[in-house]
């Protein structure tokens, strides 16, 4: 199971591809956003994001690397939750940065601060910095929404969930460049608080973007059952599972649990079968790839949690 | 990820901003959110702090001498130490402050300074310049102080 299963080999390395688009693109967003953000919250606030955007495509291409990797003696199990791991770390560093963002900018409002945007020289001709600013913004806008929408079908295709966040976030970011633009364009109009208000918002997209990865990928630690890619419920294709599984054993206990992309599927209080059907006569079609595993444990070895 | 706009809020924004941007060119951007510039044009009036010490340069002189004449105001100029004058640009007493001041003075996250007046070489942070200062957030006024210098 160690290494990417041919039916998803090719998904895989255009996922790949696109995270290595992700880094520079974004990598060239955060670049334009540093360099014309001046002193508006809204815009440090954006620029922040966009720099959290990468933490995704770094920790999908980390345990892309790590996943192919054959077993070890300390890691028989092989590197399947590598991803898992990287991801929990980073959906609860984007929550709390997000949190803390979300004060600073919530205090930024009460204490009234005025935000100075002022004039900027180029090529000789003197501008607002506001309207370089929301330049940077309508294109700090334009690659995640694209990527996005790429990445989102191949997420749901390997089954991945850091991909499929990473996309969902990636699609909504517009959101975030319309409330940068709409704060500096207060900030035009002489609304001092239109600014620190849109930061606050974005801060508070953060904090949802960081809750809801952190939910997503504490389930599979705690070996629950494999989840749907949007939302938190368990996925229909695991329900099926699970149903043919007990068809065939009826007086079996089906357990399914998820690692990384794979299903696990146990059958409790069962002698293992002469002959034990294969992945394709359980899984949907083309889907067979995800069962990685059937065990069986006979009456009375089951595990402390069966008899809970 | 700001939550999701229905199909009638995309409606409404295709609507409210094409007007949005029709009413901004419409309206000289930025604005100043104390009313620092319509204060000034109106009253006729620019209160001006000096900061004791500070000599105006031919440059400066220039600058404020634009600002005054497209503003149609006459100065109003009132003499102090730094923190005084600064303290009064701060809570809107005074209009435009000049002096000489440093970009790492704790004063520039108080207060907004201009460029350094007639200089051509990028002066150290440290180093006290001839320069303006206006209240934080009037961006109108900021930007006018900036084109007068040019």
């Amino acid at each position: 199971m160690s290494e990417i299963p041919s039916a998803i080999k090719q998904d895989f390395r255009n996922a790949k591809k696109l995270e290595w688009w992700t880094l520079g693109w974004m990598g060239s967003v955060v670049v334009v956003m540093y360099f014309t953000m001046g002193a508006s919250q809204a815009m440090k606030t954006a620029l922040f994001e966009d720099v959290l955007s990468l933490v995704p495509a770094m920790t999908f291409l980390v345990s892309a690397h790590l996943e192919p990797r054959a077993p070890t003696e300390k890691f028989p199990y092989g590197f399947l939750r590598a991803n898992s791991l990287a991801f929990l770390g980073s959906s609860v560093v984007l929550t709390f940065l997000g949190l803390f963002l979300a004060y600073t900018n919530g205090m930024g409002l009460m204490k009234g601060e005025h935000p100075t945007v002022g004039p900027v020289t180029m090529f000789g001709e003197t501008i607002w910095l506001g309207w370089l600013m929301i330049a940077a913004l309508v294109y700090s806008v334009v690659p995640p929404v694209i990527l996005g929408r790429l990445k989102q079908p191949i997420a749901q295709r390997i089954s991945d969930k850091v991909l499929y966040t990473d996309s969902l976030m990636q699609k909504a970011d517009w959101q975030t460049g319309l409330a940068g633009i709409a704060g500096i364009v207060g900030i035009g109009l002489g609304l001092w608080w239109a600014d620190s208000l849109a930061a606050l918002l974005i801060s508070i997209s953060i904090v949802k973007d960081g809750i809801t990865a952190t939910r997503s990928a504490s389930a599979e630690l705690l070996d629950g059952a494999p989840r749907r890619l949007e939302g938190s419920g368990v996925s229909e294709e695991a329900v099926r599972l699970q149903d043919r599984l007990q068809q065939r054993w009826p007086e079996g206990r089906i357990r399914l649990r998820e690692s990384g992309r794979y299903i696990l599927a146990s059958v409790d209080g069962i002698e293992t079968p002469g002959e034990i059907p294969p992945a394709e006569e359980l899984m949907d079609p083309g889907r067979s790839w995800r069962l990685g595993r059937l065990s069986f444990t006979p009456h009375g070895k089951e595990d402390p949690a069966h008899h809970r | 990820m700001i939550s999701s706009l229905s199909g009638g809020a995309h409606r409404l924004f295709s609507i409210v901003l094409p007007s949005f941007a029709l009413s901004l060119g419409a309206c000289s951007i930025p604005r100043d959110p104390s009313g620092t510039m319509d204060r000034v044009e109106q009253s006729g009036t620019l209160r001006l702090g000096v900061i004791e010490g500070a000599e105006m340069n031919e440059a400066s002189r220039r600058t404020l001498a634009r600002v005054l004449d497209r503003t149609g105001s006459r100065p109003e100029t009132q003499r102090g130490d730094s923190e005084v004058v600064l303290a009064r640009l701060k809570k809107g007493e005074i209009d435009l402050v000049y002096g000489e001041l440093a970009m790492d003075s704790p004063w520039s996250r108080e207060v907004a300074f201009s460029a350094p007046q007639g200089l051509l070489a990028k002066a150290p942070k440290s180093e006290p310049v001839p320069r303006f200062a206006v209240m934080n957030g009037e961006n109108g006024w900021l930007m006018l102080g900036s084109e007068a210098s040019k």
